[in-house]
């Protein structure tokens, strides 16, 4: 059984082609991080892998289960509270389990605030707890630590690796910070301009272990990642 | 002290439109005094007309107004909200039917009344329904334009999470269109009351509407206004008692 198979052949918004050949597959539980330059069309593959989008052609092959998205914006209700944003989602389990996945992302305090009333780092932790409450078997995430401050960012991404790890799903993150994609995935794809086609993948060197390392990502990246947009050609 | 400041500030806020309707009062009063006629009577007239009318069922008939315009308001905004949500949802709903809601808007309200009425008899049901088809357009109307805005990103994460039917009414949808239901209740209340009226002046015996157009061929105007009265303050109640709290909790998540 594979986690996710992608076999892409191409994506356009009226007539403008916007993705090219794109193939890949995801053992179960694998992480792998999607970068590329901004308006590459990162968030448009991932629409079509969450089954958002289904205006494309070729084959995506989702595997058997719950598929959760963290959006870019966190897309939580305004008019409902923390806690009832995860517990009006089928299959998230009762107000006992929405309040016990608030207090894993640290917003036991915060459960009965509306989204507006708190940061945006918040409502962060918050749309991925209400990502992990249905046990999904995919995870799709679109930038989930872009414009958060440097010290909040790095405090989302622990969050993510650890309760990644402990869910075991499948994963892929969209991501334009490179040393994000080697300190959260096991598996680097890398696009590139439009109309994006495939243009590199390649497992990180860092196991799961040595990326917890602090500084580990950084001191790799200006070696292994080389110049991009040299490899695109 | 900041806090006396501020229940002062409130107070005023309070205070200046009921001035307002007191200057209005002492204008009204000292016109009545120059023209002196009997088709001006003064505030003490209207009052004395009102406790007399009140002998002879000024309640029942404002009740049986009341009953009509309750039936008619909440007939028009259900099917109203229904009609307007499947035009917005829908272009091709809207495309073939948008011309029909034109159509309606702009047919004058007699006309349905006196269709109505020819139809169905000087029914009730006729009465309650005309006045429902006069409001049912501008209802559908505002909220289609609220059913166009709905947010796309709140809808996709609503298709991810596989929310169902109900839960994308109660938590997505509905509460978008709070605002557009308020904006319709509050313009349809006003139209509604206003219509009821022509629909009992034109076929029913009993109502506000009747019973102005009974004083009318008295030619009792201290009556008229005494009814007028009763109208508007029971008007403002419902805007002050029922639409302004529920507007208030509607929006108790804004920041």
């Amino acid at each position: 059984m594979s986690g996710l198979s992608v076999a892409l052949d191409g994506k356009q918004f009226d007539d403008a082609p916007v993705l090219g050949r794109i193939a890949f597959d995801l053992a179960p539980g694998e992480i792998a991080a999607l970068i590329g330059p901004s308006g590459a069309g990162k968030t448009t593959l991932l629409n079509l892998i969450a089954g958002i989008d289904h205006a494309f052609e070729g084959e995506i092959r989702r595997p058997e289960g719950q598929v959760a998205m963290v959006f870019q914006s966190p897309r939580l209700l305004p008019w409902r509270t923390l806690a009832q944003n995860i517990t009006l989602v089928p299959g998230s389990g009762g107000e006992d389990r929405a309040r016990a996945l608030l207090a894993d992302v640290g917003l036991s305090e915060a459960a009965d605030q509306y989204p507006e009333r708190v940061s945006l780092g918040m409502q962060r932790r918050a749309a991925l707890a209400r990502a992990l409450a249905i046990d999904p078997v995919l995870v799709v995430m679109d930038e989930p630590t872009v414009s958060l401050d440097p010290p909040t960012a790095a405090a989302m991404r622990g969050l993510i690796r650890d309760l990644l790890a402990a869910s075991q799903a499948t994963a892929l993150i969209a991501t334009h910070d490179r040393a994000e994609a080697l300190t959260l995935a096991d598996r680097i794809l890398e696009i590139g301009e439009r109309p994006a086609r495939l243009v590199r993948d390649r497992a990180n060197p860092l196991d799961r272990h040595a990326r917890r390392a602090p500084g580990a990502a950084d001191a790799l990246l200006p070696g292994w990642f080389g110049d991009a947009t040299r490899a695109a050609e | 002290m900041a806090e006396s400041a501020i229940a002062a500030r409130g107070a005023g806020k309070a205070l200046w439109p009921l001035l307002s309707l007191l200057g209005f009062g002492v204008v009204w009063a000292l016109l009545a005094v120059l023209i002196a006629s009997p088709v001006l009577p003064g505030p003490a007239e209207v009052w004395s007309a009102l406790l007399r009318e009140w002998e002879q069922g000024y309640a029942m008939h404002l009740g049986a107004t009341l009953l009509r315009v309750l039936a008619a308001f909440c007939l028009a905004m259900a099917i109203g909200a229904a009609i307007g949500l499947a035009l917005g949802r829908s272009e091709g709903a809207d495309r073939l039917f948008g011309g029909w809601l034109s159509l309606f808007l702009n047919l004058p309200a007699l006309v349905t009344i006196i269709l109505c009425y020819v139809w169905f008899g000087l029914t009730e049901v006729a009465a309650i329904g005309a006045v429902a088809i006069n409001k049912i357009p501008n209802v559908a109307v505002t909220l289609r334009e609220g059913a166009r805005r709905l947010d796309r990103d709140l809808l996709e994460m609503a298709e991810i999470y596989r929310l169902n039917w109900r839960a994308r009414m109660a938590h997505v949808v509905l509460p978008q269109l709070a605002p557009y239901f308020a904006v319709a209740a509050r313009n349809g209340l006003a139209l509604v009351w206003k219509i009821v009226l022509v629909v009992e002046l034109l076929g029913r015996s009993n109502g506000v509407g009747f019973q102005l157009h009974l004083h009318f061929q008295l030619f009792d105007v201290a009556a008229i206004l005494a009814y007028a009265l009763g109208f508007i303050v029971i008007v403002q109640a419902i805007e002050l008692g029922l639409i302004a709290p529920w507007e208030r909790y509607a929006n108790r998540w804004r920041r």
